[in-house]
């Protein structure tokens, strides 16, 4: 064992130490505190417990069980499996035209919505964020400057100009609407910035002495050094992009996502319409993000307490 | 021989420079310029237009001062309510979810799995919880069921008195999730000699949380201040989800704006833009001088160094 390896375990377990060694009154506290954290924890499964419960109900036992049988959380008698094939065939809307609009095709705006909303985001986070910790040019301070102002000046009431220019350029209600993604900055390019501003320009000169260009820097060098924190950034973009039903309700009213296509499907539900399938069309919109949250949540929780992303 | 080469270069590579800069940026700029600069100098233009002669006017200011002045107004309505969401998230979220963040920091038991779940309403669509939450609080629902609460027939987003409030819980409910995590990787950054010191000198958890931990994240505290009241007249709920009407008194400034916008001629919004505008101006010219305010007084405060 090398030495730094014995000092970076005799690190960890000091830190584990002095975070974990507590006296009597703090043990008490922790211990309270630990019961409201549970209490709270449970709350947040709950719903969760309930909805993938009810989802597999037959639709009057379902409605009996809110009402005379007073047991909402019961396991279903016959677990119907048949509620998600409702779900993925039956559940629809209508856009503008008339046109029918199932879950598979809202399943499917939600994918590519996701995909080019946040490629696009955080590419151009990554361009203004090097571009501005990188490199000097004239304008580089005003351009900072915007960027923090754009970000902390409320401006208000700005949503229904947005509205027809989107209108006036031919976008709204489009696939193109999506350019609007491409902007650069925000919380994104703050993250990315600091990030770029870190790393050693070093790298970049030896790029130049080799006989590379600023290209070859930012794509083969820079970017891969900078993969932390975009896959952590872009995960997080992706989730919040797909239960965003705001953006497509507003913009893109025919494209309905699972988020917006859900909501439209909620608002035209008569009262004892078929709960359950809706709750199994529900159900089915968050697996794709809890699968990618299972898998990234690692990254995530690391990026964020490791000190990789700087709030 | 080596200065003759770096003479030679440095034209090619100053264009290159340029030339790289221009292919990184001109996307962004033409993004902001079109979609921030235009939206927001038309936004001030159509403030200042009427809506039906298209001439200059000031006529959609005195509509909003009525609105906001008279008893039955929408917008004083919101202004209300969307001001109990501003100070909910300031005054309770924020240093709740700063104290949440100091218990996992501590590593309390089980905090891997706590920090996961805290995250969960962020993962979840707020359309799958809203549907739930309106469900469990609902006369026979779940909690109805379990804890006997006499909620009324119409639940409580069916009455006037409680929808705002059951809103608010249900934005509580939700609203550590993110927050929790910057003030962890802020706390995780404080250099654990720090601590040790601390322990040493027989600080208690209290003391550490006041003395050491919150001087030492300011800077993640301050910006998450800054960025709440940059949300000042746009704080709100997902009241589309709970009350798609802003029934029962549950209107705030940005769902009423979204109302006025959202499916234009089709489903139901107005579309008078030019009021929108207006109210959008006034709220703004009201709100810079709050967040300058804001960001100076946080300014006074000496960044902690480590």
């Amino acid at each position: 064992m090398d030495k730094s390896s014995v000092l970076i375990k005799g690190r960890r377990i000091k830190e584990k130490n002095i975070l974990t060694k507590r006296g009597k009154t703090e043990k008490a506290i922790f211990a309270f505190v630990f019961v409201l954290f549970f209490i709270y924890a449970a709350s947040l499964l709950l719903p969760l417990v309930y909805l993938f419960i009810n989802s597999f109900q037959p639709k009057l036992d379902y409605y009996n069980n809110l009402g005379e049988y007073g047991n909402a959380f019961a396991l279903p008698r016959t677990w119907m499996w048949q509620n998600y094939v409702t779900a993925f065939e039956n559940m629809d809307m209508y856009d503008s035209y008339g046109n029918r609009i199932g879950l598979p095709i809202m399943f499917f705006n939600s994918f590519w919505y996701v995909i080019a909303s946040v490629f696009l985001n955080i590419a151009g986070c990554c361009f203004t964020g090097y571009a501005l910790s990188k490199y000097s040019f004239v304008g580089k301070r005003a351009m900072y400057a915007v960027i923090i102002f754009t970000m902390t000046i409320p401006i208000v009431g700005s949503t229904g100009a947005s509205f027809k220019l989107m209108t006036d350029l031919g976008i709204y209600n489009t696939p193109f609407f999506l350019v609007t993604a491409f902007g650069g900055f925000g919380f994104n390019f703050l993250i990315l910035y600091g990030f770029f501003k870190n790393l050693s320009w070093n790298y970049a000169e030896a790029v130049f002495i080799d006989g590379g260009g600023h290209f070859t820097v930012f794509f083969k060098v820079m970017l891969p050094m900078t993969r932390a924190p975009i896959i952590t950034l872009a995960v997080m973009a992706a989730i919040s992009s797909w239960n965003d039903y705001n953006t497509p309700l507003l913009y893109m009213p025919d494209y309905p996502t699972v988020a917006s296509g859900l909501y439209k499907i909620k608002v035209s539900f008569s009262r004892f319409g078929d709960t359950p399938a809706y709750f199994a069309g529900l159900l089915l919109s968050i697996i794709p993000v809890l699968v990618l949250f299972s898998c990234c949540s690692g990254i995530i929780m690391k990026n964020f307490t490791m000190g990789g992303l700087k709030g | 021989m080596v200065q003759l080469n770096v003479k030679k270069r440095n034209p090619r590579s100053t264009f290159s420079k340029y030339f790289f800069l221009f292919v990184l940026l001109i996307g962004p700029i033409i993004n902001w310029a079109l979609f921030w600069l235009v939206a927001n100098l038309s936004s001030i233009g159509l403030a200042f237009t009427d809506a039906r002669t298209e001439e200059l006017t000031i006529v959609n200011f005195k509509d909003v001062w009525q609105n906001f002045t008279s008893r039955d107004g929408t917008l004083l309505l919101a202004l209300i309510n969307t001001a109990k969401y501003f100070f909910t998230n300031l005054l309770f979220v924020i240093p709740m979810s700063m104290i949440i963040g100091f218990f996992i920091y501590k590593k309390i038991f089980l905090y891997r799995v706590f920090n996961v779940i805290f995250y969960l309403p962020c993962v979840i669509s707020a359309v799958a919880l809203t549907r739930v939450y309106t469900e469990f609080l609902a006369s026979n629902g779940p909690l109805d069921q379990l804890f006997n609460l006499h909620i009324p027939p119409e639940g409580l987003l069916g009455r006037s008195k409680t929808a705002t409030s059951t809103i608010l819980l249900y934005t509580v409910w939700t609203g550590f999730s993110s927050n929790i995590l910057l003030f962890v990787g802020a706390m995780t950054r404080i250099p654990i000699e720090i601590l040790e010191s601390a322990k040493l000198e027989g600080c208690g958890p209290a003391r550490e949380i006041v003395s050491i931990i919150l001087p030492l994240i300011f800077p993640t505290l301050s910006s998450m201040m800054i960025l709440a009241f940059t949300g000042l007249f746009t704080a709100s709920g997902p009241i589309l989800l709970f009350c798609p009407n802003g029934e029962n008194n549950t209107m705030t400034l940005s769902f009423w704006i979204f109302k006025q916008v959202y499916g234009s001629g089709e489903v139901g919004g107005t579309g008078s833009y030019n009021l929108v505008s207006a109210t959008g101006l006034c709220l703004t010219v009201i709100g810079v001088p709050i967040i300058l305010f804001v960001r100076w007084l946080v300014e006074k405060f000496p960044e902690t160094e480590y």
